[in-house]
């Protein structure tokens, strides 16, 4: 058997040199030349993001806007993989057989004391993440992944059972849900509006202050940003919670 | 509103799914009517877009989300949605299998998976969002989000029945995750040699450039078809199949079954016709000889594995994956220049034409089996082919649409069976490809033997005989009908009228398909 995968790989692996190995055909790494860099699309993008959108970092806007749809789903994968292993390990437990046992060392004053210093400034900076995705590296994902991990921390530092009271398990569903609500709703906001799904500019007709459609553009990717931090900070938590506890969400570690 | 239709018929039950969720925490009886409107909904809007497709000149509806479009925009600059007839039926069927294997779940969901009802039904949403999504779109790299959504949520879907069950999943994740790896790699390489991740886009570039023999491109798409091949559990990468298949909750089962793999062949004839083109697949590849060679091997394996199983749902799971055979094979017995440029395909593809209506009449026929042996196995209380004696008299109705499922898997002739294998026959004619049609008949023979034994256990097998004290053989009840309740029928009758129904309407089914590759022949561009 190991000799048969040794095979496989072997094989796949010179299927993937094959293809790079004409030097006319691969373009070379990096080449500004390359079919991908020289293509209508880049060209496209590199003019004319900041014209469309008023955005600098021209990730932020493909990811947000020109191919806002597949982030979209990109969320709903995030919502999913909580929801699966939610239903997957989760057990309920009435006061059964199977008592939990808790560790009784009380958490360690250090330990403690420099997350209560930490954690502040972990959320500050998730939330920069988060709206410097504009111009930075950064953006709903990371800035959720951060927010996340500061819960966490909690229930490392402490016990989830503190962490659960600050951010319980079912608000950390509704949070994760109200997530694609946001992203979802900015796409029919524009349909009721007349454009097509997730056209944001259509929404400076109703966002105050806004009055063209490349801010409006710029602030609909900021919204939608803040509906994935929502989804991806509340599914960490509860990935974490359930995979730590075997699906007893309660004590933990 | 009837414009948004394409999109409209995604984000409805997305929404569904997540109000499943949030409501479901609270309410859990609101669960399944959220379920039933969410796909009530995708029903309507898909059936509305295929009128507008089918009544539109050039017989296709665009839609571009985010409003980028290809007339002010370079093709590509964000995501196409391209509604043609084919991908138009299949949003019907995909619609319609979800609502009635929703409908049919009424009565497992909470018995199988106990205070995880929301979870599931979310799940079993999404799962429906992901597949549609998968065959709307026009875009290579959307495709694999939307192939992303559908499979983790049919690993969850599957792994939430028993603990054999969770084994079947795991082994089924670690698959699908590497066949999703290898589709992701080859739309990688495709994107460095074209730079456009839109399908008609990367088909533009592909022969406006003459790309047609390049070693990467080649390398593309052996890898996004061996990713495919994986997901289409075609033989002999169909390891993972019956065992997720068979010990999945019985109402996952319902939907998984009749749609993952059909679903994953309309990809692999997207990519094939779309991506890559007739004049790369079949002119430039010529795999046609093994490729067919492969799917007679498939079906036959297919056939003879069932023939040996003892439970009903494992015997179905192998026949899939004779099933799949003849869909793999019916898409690639064109021959090396067997399609002129700019002349017609259809008149030398009646293996592709095949290959379109089994995938529309094998949902069907997979859903309407499901169901009946989903019921079956609640009255014999067990899923061994012999416990199903005397069904007959106790569930007359269920039973009689599990035989109209086994005429339609045999092929007889008013079911919609009878004229997709007719297709597929014809098609191997037309090639020249006798082993092809053998195989097809051989595996008709093996349905045959295998379906008439359970009519006959189920028909004239008697009860087991009990003594009662004092001697006397006594059977138990005897005569009486314990029919099952109409949530489960309902759904069931009209899976087995729509087996009718697809056979009925063959004219105008293969006459759509037709014109569908027509369209593909002339360039894609309608």
């Amino acid at each position: 058997m190991k000799k048969l995968a040794g095979i496989v790989v072997f094989t796949v692996g010179l299927i993937l040199l094959y293809g790079v190995s004409s030097l006319d055909d691969f373009p070379s790494w990096g080449t500004p030349d390359s079919p991908a860099n020289k293509s209508p699309l880049s060209q496209y993008f590199i003019k004319n993001t900041i014209v469309d959108t008023e955005v600098p970092n021209m990730v932020t806007a493909v990811l947000a806007d020109y191919r806002g749809y597949d982030t979209m789903f990109e969320t709903v994968v995030i919502f999913v993989a909580g929801l699966g292993i939610f239903a997957v390990v989760r057990v309920f437990e009435h006061g059964g057989a199977s008592r939990v046992v808790t560790a009784d060392t009380k958490p360690d004053i250090i330990i403690t004391n420099t997350c209560r210093l930490l954690i502040p400034l972990i959320q500050l900076f998730a939330l920069y993440v988060l709206a410097h995705g504009h111009s930075s590296p950064g953006g709903g994902f990371q800035g959720g992944v951060i927010m996340g991990a500061s819960f966490i921390l909690v229930a490392l530092a402490w016990d989830l059972d503190i962490a659960l009271k600050r951010f319980s398990e079912k608000q950390a569903f509704i949070c994760s849900g109200i997530g694609i609500l946001i992203y979802a709703g900015f796409g029919l906001a524009s349909v009721f509006l007349g454009e097509e799904f997730l056209n944001y500019g259509i929404i400076h007709k109703i966002l105050p202050g806004v009055d063209s459609p490349e801010m409006a553009r710029y602030y609909a990717m900021l919204g939608v940003e803040i509906g994935v931090m929502f989804t991806v900070t509340s599914i960490m938590f509860l990935i974490y919670g359930l995979l730590a506890t075997r699906g007893k969400m309660t004590a933990g570690l | 509103m009837v414009e948004h239709a394409p999109v409209l018929l995604m984000v409805v039950p997305l929404l569904a799914a997540v109000f499943c969720a949030l409501l479901g925490l609270r309410w859990k009886a609101l669960c399944l009517p959220l379920t039933i409107i969410g796909f009530i909904a995708a029903l309507y809007f898909s059936v509305i877009t295929f009128l507008q497709v089918s009544a539109s000149s050039d017989h296709q509806v665009i839609y571009f989300l985010g409003g980028w479009n290809a007339s002010e925009f370079p093709r590509g600059v964000g995501i196409e949605y391209r509604v043609d007839l084919l991908n138009g039926m299949l949003l019907i069927v995909i619609a319609a299998v979800a609502l009635l294997a929703a409908i049919f779940s009424k009565q497992f969901v909470s018995m199988e998976t106990p205070g995880k009802e929301p979870q599931y039904y979310a799940l079993f949403l999404l799962l429906a969002v992901g597949l549609m999504g998968m065959t709307i779109t026009a875009d290579a790299f959307n495709l694999y989000v939307l192939l992303e959504v559908s499979s983790l949520t049919s690993y969850a879907l599957i792994a939430m029945g028993s603990r054999r069950a969770s084994v079947a999943a795991f082994q089924y994740l670690i698959m699908g995750t590497i066949g999703a790896s290898f589709y992701l790699l080859g739309v990688g390489y495709l994107y460095i040699k074209t730079g456009s991740l839109n399908m008609q886009g990367i088909h533009d570039i592909l022969i406006g450039e003459g790309l047609l023999e390049s070693p990467a491109v080649y390398v593309a798409f052996l890898l996004i078809f061996v990713g495919v091949w994986i997901k289409l559990a075609f033989f002999p990468l169909s390891t993972w199949l019956p065992n997720a298949y068979s010990r999945a909750p019985t109402a996952t089962g319902c939907i998984i079954a009749p749609l993952m793999t059909k679903v994953s062949v309309y990809i692999m004839l997207r990519i094939m016709l779309t991506v890559f083109g007739p004049e790369y697949v079949y002119d430039e590849l010529s795999w046609s000889g093994p490729m067919v060679w492969i799917a007679v091997v498939a079906i036959i394996a297919g056939s003879i594995l069932a023939l040996g199983q003892k439970d009903l749902r494992r015997m179905l799971s192998y026949l899939i994956i004779a099933e799949v055979g003849y869909m793999v094979g019916g898409a690639w017995l064109l021959a090396p220049g067997g399609m002129a440029r700019g002349e017609s395909l259809y008149s030398t593809a009646t293996g592709l034409v095949g290959t379109g209506y089994h995938i529309i009449s094998d949902a069907a026929m997979t859903l309407c089996l499901f169901l009946a042996v989903g019921a079956m196995i609640v009255k014999a209380g067990s899923s061994r082919i012999e416990d199903m004696k005397g069904l007959f008299r106790k569930c007359p109705v269920t039973m009689a649409c599990f035989v109209v499922g086994a005429l339609a898997m045999i092929g007889v002739p008013p079911t919609c069976g009878f004229f997709s294998k007719w297709y597929l026959i014809s098609g191997a004619f037309e090639a020249g490809r006798w082993e092809f049609a053998a195989a097809l008949i051989i595996s008709s023979l093996v349905n045959a033997v295998l379906f008439f034994r359970i009519i006959e256990f189920a028909y004239f097998g008697k009860l087991p005989e009990v003594d009662d004290a004092h001697g006397h053989h006594q059977r138990h009840d005897e005569g009486g009908m314990e029919e099952n309740p109409p949530s489960m029928l309902v759904p069931l009758v009209l899976a087995s009228v729509a087996l009718i129904a697809i056979g009925l309407f063959n004219k105008e089914i293969a006459g759509y398909l037709s014109q569908f590759l027509n369209t593909v022949a002339m360039g894609g561009q309608g």
